[in-house]
């Protein structure tokens, strides 16, 4: 079994906004991209991967899911997930060889790949299902929080990001330490009233998700209406000509 | 068109996963989006009475294919639509003859002729946009009937294989690999 280290002051994680996500997957194939490049282990493994049944390691995924409300139209939501570098992370304590691990400074969760006998217990002890096993290599996968990022003075300064964040076309992650109450992230969580996935496990999640927002309502009566009606004179120009002849096709 | 003999407007969206990673790995996008039901609006599978598991028949005034159907309440009521770009042909793309995008899997293209009815005047025009020149996706309608049960389990029209011009893929792929 392996021992947590003393809670740090830094705690890195992410913040992912369900309002503005998309659900385009980029943060899932960049992750996986730069992931199966890391000098920090083995690729990223895809079993029977042109097959009938294809399974491969992602280390974030995103679920989609269709809310219909009582009030409002139906709504979809896209819920990306990877681990949450939990404070008290049952992972680790769990982990026989002491290969999965939380990091004294800044309080990201990694597997040392080179003593993981992939026994698959931390898998089974996160309430999550942050971890996977990959199927080529037999060790444990995770997010790393890109730890081979962040720190990479190799990198454009603008480029010390997690991989997801950086890739998001929507704005909707955000990396930053969660554990100082003045930083970006923090005042972003308090703003939009950020919240911890599943606190009733008692893991302590350091990643923060943020809620969607109410959707406009439809009006009562809609005041541009009549400004909307058609105009009899129909279009002059070029554009009148162009809309009578393309009409006639 | 009259509407009543094709009420429903059909639709496809590109998958967004595929727009982002144009040069990564197929072995990747094809687990994100394997497979692609026809999403029917709540209002459409209530009136036709589908459930879980059901075919459907949907027939333009150019074809006829029969897919898959799942409900999706988050849509116009007289609307179905689906991804595009999923479906494959058996072969294609190196793909197992089992794979999912060849046999569950489909294609809008079959209810689409690229030119327009015949108008009296001896020409054909193009079913497309007149500036532009792209297919006209989004002017097909469609109606929608349950498939009779019993049917096969994978979608119609279904081709014979065609040859694939690169050898057999590989069973496991380990893109990348450790750089030290
Ligand atoms: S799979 Fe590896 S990291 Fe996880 S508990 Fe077992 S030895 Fe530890
Ligand atoms: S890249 Fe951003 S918008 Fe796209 S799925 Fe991931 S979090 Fe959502």
């Amino acid at each position: 079994m392996t021992a947590l280290p003393p809670p740090s002051a830094k705690k890195l994680g992410l913040v992912i906004d369900l309002d503005t996500c998309v659900g385009c997957h980029a943060c899932v194939v960049s992750c996986k991209e730069w992931n199966s490049q890391s000098p920090l282990g083995a690729p990223l493994a895809d079993l029977d991967a042109y097959g009938a049944a294809p399974e491969g390691t992602f280390l974030n995924r995103v679920h989609s899911f269709e809310v219909t409300r009582e009030a409002g139209p139906p709504v979809v939501v896209h819920f990306p997930k990877s681990c949450l570098h939990c404070e008290d992370a049952p992972c680790v304590t769990v982990c026989p060889t002491g290969a999965s691990y939380k990091r004294a400074e800044d309080g990201i969760v990694l597997v040392n790949e080179d003593i993981c006998i992939g026994c698959g217990l931390c898998a089974w002890a996160c309430p999550y299902g942050a971890r996977e096993m990959d199927g080529a290599e037999r060790v444990m996968k995770k997010c790393t929080l890109c730890v081979d990022r962040i720190y990479n003075e190799t990198l454009p300064e603008p480029d010390r990001v997690p991989a997801c964040v950086k890739s998001c076309p929507a704005g909707a992650r955000h990396f930053g330490d969660l554990g100082d109450e003045d930083s970006a992230v923090s005042r972003l969580v308090a703003e939009r009233e950020g919240f911890a996935l599943m606190p009733d496990q008692g893991t302590k999640p350091v990643n923060r998700y943020l809620p969607p927002r109410p959707r406009d309502a439809l009006p009562e009566f809609d005041v541009l209406a009549p400004y909307l009606e058609p105009v009899t004179e129909g279009a002059g120009g070029f554009l009148g000509w162009l809309d009578r002849t393309l009409g006639k096709i | 068109m009259p509407e009543g003999d094709f009420p429903l407007h059909a639709l496809t969206q590109r998958p967004m996963a595929m727009y982002h990673s144009w040069g990564s790995q197929n072995a990747w996008l094809r687990q994100i989006h394997g497979v692609n039901p026809l999403f029917v609006s709540g209002e459409i599978w209530a009136e036709h009475g589908f459930a879980e598991g059901d075919w459907a028949i949907l027939t333009s005034a150019h074809g006829e294919i029969r897919v898959p159907v799942a409900r999706m309440d988050a849509l116009n009521g007289k609307t179905v639509w689906t991804w595009n770009a999923i479906g494959k042909r058996k072969g294609a793309w190196a793909l197992s003859p089992e794979a999912p995008e060849a046999n569950r899997g489909f294609l809008l293209n079959h209810l689409i002729h690229e030119l327009l009815p015949p108008r009296g005047d001896g020409l054909r025009w193009a079913n497309s946009d007149p500036v532009t020149g792209q297919a006209a996706w989004y002017d097909l309608r469609v109606r929608i009937r349950k498939a009779p049960p019993g049917g096969p389990d994978h979608a119609e029209p279904d081709f014979a294989p065609i040859a694939s011009p690169v050898p057999p893929a590989p069973g496991t792929v380990r893109h990348g690999g450790r750089t030290s």
